[in-house]
């Protein structure tokens, strides 16, 4: 009988101690992934491609994403018959994220 | 009569004494997380309000605006006022501050009230090459270093002729605005 009931409290108390790590764990992966980062950069990607002098913009991009926010960001766009592809690459050394996107 | 049941209730006794112990050590290493889950959570709130309040300034608010490709955002930073500048100071406090039942009070006559407080700068590259510089545009309280920040970030492509460190070429460049806010 005192055996089950000090395996019981043993199960117990892995609930507990786990509680608080899953909490921790959970908030600081959110906090980790880039999600405004990725949104924005695809934002401005996105007007980039449309602009006359694109490898200065690109240039912005990618000194600006290396510098000020410790992400590597490349994008490049080729037009073939009526469609636009575009390429995104993004890496913050923890998250990597690649898109094509292509539209008419 | 002598036989060996007493030496199983022995056994029985030590197991579940260790497994008791086992039970007290990881509920006093459970109380040994330093940083409790939920202190990041008003971190990562901050970051989604600062972030929402970025878009919705770098978003078009009429029309004209929109044809023109242009936002409340690039207008500010293309038409550069006095330091610290008024409109996105106004803005930007009006987006993060308001909340039901509360007025707003930019003069603080309200003490019991909390604010959050952010400072603003964007930065952009020097062409040719890959030296960046930064101008701080605007803030609402100066920055001593004993706040706890957190960074929210808005990309803009701009087209002005001059902009405070960014050059004086006369195409569309991208500069990064970025807005470091706390609670106060």
């Amino acid at each position: 009988m005192g055996f089950l009931v000090s395996f019981s409290f043993f199960f117990l108390a892995i609930v507990i101690n786990q509680s608080t790590v899953v909490g921790q764990t959970t908030a600081e992966s959110v906090i980790e992934f880039p999600k405004n980062d990725i949104r924005d950069v695809r934002q401005v990607i996105g007007q980039a491609v449309n602009v006359p002098n694109l490898n200065i913009v690109r240039d912005d991009i990618t000194v600006l994403s290396m510098n000020r926010k410790s992400s590597v960001v490349y994008y490049s766009s080729v037009t073939s018959g009526t469609f636009r592809y575009i390429q995104i690459h993004y890496n913050n050394g923890v998250t990597e994220y690649n898109e094509n996107w292509s539209y008419r | 009569m002598r036989n060996t049941d007493g030496q199983l209730y022995t056994i029985e006794g030590f197991a579940a004494g260790l497994i008791m112990l086992m039970t007290a050590y990881l509920v006093v290493n459970a109380t040994s997380v330093y940083t409790a889950g939920d202190t990041h959570i008003s971190d990562m709130q901050l970051e989604a309000l600062g972030s929402d309040a970025l878009t919705m300034m770098g978003t078009p608010t009429n029309t004209t605006m929109y044809l023109s490709n242009t936002s409340p955002l690039r207008m500010i930073i293309e038409n550069p006022g006095p330091v610290p500048n008024a409109t996105f100071r106004a803005m930007f406090l009006n987006l993060t501050n308001s909340r039901a039942g509360l007025p707003m009070d930019y003069n603080r006559t309200n003490s019991t009230m909390d604010y959050i407080q952010f400072t603003a700068n964007y930065t952009c590259r020097i062409d040719p090459g890959t030296e960046i510089a930064s101008n701080t545009f605007s803030y609402s309280r100066n920055l001593t270093g004993g706040e706890h920040t957190v960074k929210a970030t808005k990309w803009m492509i701009i087209n002005k002729g001059a902009v405070p460190v960014c050059g004086t070429t006369n195409q569309d460049r991208a500069v990064l605005v970025e807005v470091l806010l706390w609670r106060d």
